[in-house]
């Protein structure tokens, strides 16, 4: 089991706990498009480069190119890991025109899952979760109905939207939603009742000294978003 | 932008340039403690070791966990928005029209999936 009791220095929520051990089970599994070494691999690759966000990609260290991953994922792995404030549309055009949108989505579901557990570690002073055993089985290929152009690089849920635009940034790949945003819910917005309050009573923190923390990621980080 | 929001909705003014500043507290509640915990992590500095002790004596270790779990969290939703270009919601959009070009959010290349992007500096 990922993330064991015991794990962390101090007490961690067990909802929080058990939503960081089904998501980093769901990298290793077999996915909607990539297999689960591809999926493993592709945490590996962002987790690598991610380390050595200090240094100019030029100089990061990436050892002998073993992954069983196309060159753009290999890339688009590694950028978005370490180097998201340099991302565009034209980039994400070039990815995508090799390996697909659903692919691209998915990897990039795996690469946020990945970062932030990695985050969260180093925040806590834990060395990193060991990356899970990859399983076997082939991907699913469902890709959903409803999808439509709202602006992004990608196609999003378009039918009945009516909350804020991230939540459906990954919808072309549903199964990347779930096992990013359960541990968004147990690390940070709580359930969609709480969300809309601005007045938290079911996190320690008061959301103002929450949303204080989000928006100094979010600058430090140059997201727009 | 839910900072300002949240701390409208307890009655009190917050300094939104906390969010480009180093150890800015923005008016917030152990807010210093918090900003300097995350660039600590999100820089991988040498005082990260030190911000986050100061954080866990500070806060204690219910808060800190809280505090942890969102800086994880953040970046990996700054990565969602970053790797697909999602356009910010039009609500956000307009409630930070006053202030987001002072404090450089508009020169960032996210901007541009939201069309109100400037040159950078």
């Amino acid at each position: 089991m990922s993330f064991p009791d015991g794990r962390f220095p101090v007490p961690v929520r067990e909802d929080m706990a058990t939503a960081l051990r089904r998501s980093w089970a769901d990298i290793g599994r077999p996915g909607t498009w990539w297999t689960g070494p591809e999926r493993v691999a592709i945490a590996a690759l962002a987790r690598a480069e991610r380390v050595q966000r200090n240094e100019p990609p030029w100089s990061r260290d990436r050892g002998e190119p073993n992954e069983p991953l196309p060159e753009k994922a290999v890339e688009a792995a590694r950028r978005i890991g370490a180097d998201p404030a340099h991302l565009d549309r034209e980039w994400a055009n070039g990815v995508i025109a090799e390996i697909g949108d659903s692919h691209y989505v998915e990897l990039a579901s795996v690469v946020v899952t990945t970062v932030a557990a990695d985050a969260f570690c180093e925040a806590m002073g834990i060395d990193h979760e060991p990356l899970p055993e990859a399983e076997a089985g082939e991907p699913t290929c469902e890709r959903p109905d409803g999808m439509g152009d709202i602006g992004a690089w990608v196609p999003v849920q378009v039918i009945d939207w009516k909350r804020a635009n991230v939540a459906r940034a990954l919808s072309l790949v549903p199964e990347g939603v779930r096992t990013f945003f359960r541990m968004v819910v147990a690390m940070y917005s709580g359930a969609a009742t709480d969300f809309e309050k601005m007045v938290w009573d079911h996190r320690p923190l008061a959301r103002p000294q929450v949303e204080l923390l989000a928006a100094r990621v979010s600058a430090l980080n140059q997201c727009f978003y | 932008m839910l900072l300002r929001a949240s701390s409208d909705a307890v009655g009190a003014e917050v300094d939104l340039s906390a969010a480009v500043e180093d150890a800015a507290d923005g008016g917030v509640e152990e807010g210093a403690v918090l900003t300097a915990f995350a660039e600590a992590v999100v820089r991988a500095t040498n005082d990260l070791e030190a911000a986050r002790a100061r954080a866990l004596e500070t806060l204690g270790p219910e808060k800190f966990v809280e505090a942890a779990a969102t800086v994880g969290i953040f970046n990996g939703l700054v990565r969602v928005a970053d790797s697909t270009g999602i356009p910010s919601d039009t609500m956000m959009l307009e409630r930070t029209a006053d202030v987001r070009g002072d404090l450089g959010f508009n020169r960032w290349s996210g901007a541009k999936s939201s069309g109100v992007a400037e040159a950078p500096a």
